[in-house]
């Protein structure tokens, strides 16, 4: 099969949409079909060969942060050649509804059967309300939409009166299962894990700093490794300096280190309060065949199997957290337990699992496509 | 002579308007078709499977579905859709990818069909009548027939 794929953000900046197209397009072709990948990528920047560059990409506040997005006339001129040029069995779109790349292909496309992707929940807004005559215009298009997550699905069937198909965000397990831990850890008295930004409260750190220094009491080798950006010091001016000094913070990390930190400890804690979709990070510790400790989240929940791939405990409760978190530090058998079946449940997210669950979608949008001669309609 | 100019200006904008709306409830109509001929089919793959089942009341219910007029055939989806659920997961293991592919139909379909229906209700459509050589699209008002836990929905 002959897809090509529009990625709205550029690829020099790390993001999921831009980890997940790339990983997509590389299990596609591992898989034996063509693919070209369409990307915003300033001239000199190198880029995978099945990526072809869309002309610079503007930074643009969004969201939060920022995202650098390709549009106007120029950028529409060169997707209306690649769309043309490509000869696509099928257009995979990403985010369609950002003024990008994806937008433009989506009206640009022809007799095409197009498939969109939602990766994020939007928010409405008075911006997207000005414009909804276009983004009905950029829906009726679309003949197939997936949603990484139920909240992502959420969002389309409550604001945009529709509906999508629930396909998770893969993760390549054989990068998390064959990463090297890193030197010098778990070490003798084992480790825990946290990653993310652990000054925001719903990201749950407080509530493991508590129950980390109730376990490491009475572990005198338990150490913390932690990763994700922040000032450490906001978190440490309370802790006494002998448990401060069994904390590590490593800062930002790149997607091999982290591969390499999840490898490093004997449970990863994922002590979230709350506004979390999916939690990506835990099918990756579950890829990395490590043990997973996490708040009974409903996202959480679902990616545990129900609590069987892992320990779940009261959100919030570091009482809780600590007294889960010493029966696993404690038991190697149950780590193994815990890892065995966490390998089983990451299988499910593994790529090309996933890809077979996209490629089903592209078959049906083509399926459905009309062509000279369709068959009958309902009446 | 610049009143000309403008008229006809006018004239050409609101025909090419009226002409881009034309074609676009054109194509909305006959993706209604193609995404109905696809559900049908899917719909057909799964009842075929059905009938190679053990269990009796799957097997009734599949050949109901696969002969049934087109006024029953939505409660007969659903007849088989209980009947599989109700069937032990292991007799109807051949069933759920069809099934799951089913639910995929009648998602993308329904999909089309609201927005077929939307844009048949703007004005300037029900005001020129243009889409008086499309009959009225249906939802095919099945119940969902995913069978397993996994997968979307």
């Amino acid at each position: 099969m002959r897809i090509g794929i529009v990625c709205p953000y550029s690829f020099e900046v790390p993001g999921g949409v831009q980890r997940h197209v790339q990983d997509l397009a590389e299990t596609l072709i591992a898989l034996g079909h063509e693919v070209s990948v369409l990307a915003p990528a300033d001239e000199d920047v190198v880029v995978p060969p099945y990526v072809v560059p869309a002309g610079r990409a503007v930074p643009v506040p969004y969201n939060g942060s920022v995202a650098r997005l390709a549009f106007g006339p120029f950028s529409a001129a060169r997707v209306r050649r690649w769309v043309t040029a490509g000869a696509f069995d099928v257009v995979h779109v990403h985010e369609p509804l950002t003024p990008s790349l994806a937008l433009l292909a989506v009206l640009s496309v022809r007799d095409e059967p197009v498939v969109a992707t939602f990766h994020t929940a939007m928010t409405r807004s008075r911006a997207m309300h000005a414009i909804s005559g276009v983004l009905q215009l950029v829906l009726e298009r679309i003949t197939a939409r997936i949603a990484v997550s139920a909240l992502a699905r959420k969002v389309q069937v409550e604001h945009l009166g529709g509906g999508a198909w629930e396909i998770p965000n893969g993760v390549s397990v054989s990068r998390f299962a064959d990463a090297r831990p890193l030197p010098g850890w778990p070490g003798e008295g084992g480790a825990v894990g946290f990653l993310g930004r652990f000054t925001e409260p719903r990201k749950g750190f407080g509530v493991l700093l508590d129950a980390f220094g109730t376990v490491a009491a009475r572990r005198p080798g338990l150490r913390l490794l932690v990763a994700g950006p922040g000032d450490p010091g906001e978190v440490l001016s309370d802790l006494a300096p002998d448990l401060a000094d069994r904390i590590t913070f490593l800062g930002l990390v790149s997607e091999v280190d982290k591969a390499r930190m999840l490898r490093s400890v004997d449970a990863y804690v994922a002590p979230n309060t709350g506004g979390e979709s999916f939690g990506m990070i835990l099918t990756e510790a579950l890829a990395a065949g490590t043990p997973v400790v996490a708040s009974d989240l409903d996202a959480f929940r679902r990616v545990l199997d129900g609590g069987k791939a892992g320990r779940l405990f009261a959100v919030g409760d570091p009482a809780a957290l600590a007294s889960e978190l010493a029966a696993v530090v404690d038991d190697p058998a149950l780590r193994a337990e815990l890892a065995a079946h966490g390998r089983d449940v990451a299988a499910g997210y593994d790529w090309p699992a996933v890809a077979q669950r996209v490629l089903e979608v592209y078959h049906f949008a083509i399926e459905a496509t009309p062509r000279a001669g369709v068959g009958p309609s309902p009446s | 002579m610049w009143v000309v100019v403008g008229v006809v200006s006018a004239v050409v904008l609101v025909a090419t308007y009226v002409t881009w709306i034309a074609s676009r409830v054109d194509r909305l109509h006959g993706r209604v078709a193609a995404t109905y001929s696809a559900l049908d089919a899917q719909s057909v793959r799964r009842a075929a499977a059905a009938t190679a089942s053990d269990v009796a009341e799957v097997q009734t219910a599949a050949k109901a579905v696969l002969g049934a007029h087109p006024d029953e055939r939505e409660v007969a989806e659903n007849d088989l859709t209980r009947a599989l659920r109700d069937a032990s997961s292991a007799t109807v293991t051949a069933v759920v990818e069809p099934s799951r592919r089913l639910a995929l139909a009648r998602q993308v379909h329904s999909d089309v069909v609201r927005d077929a229906l939307a844009v048949r209700r703007r004005w300037l459509v029900r005001l020129l009548r243009l889409s008086r050589r499309h009959p009225e699209p249906r939802f095919f008002d099945i119940d969902d027939p995913t069978l397993d836990e996994s997968g979307g929905m």
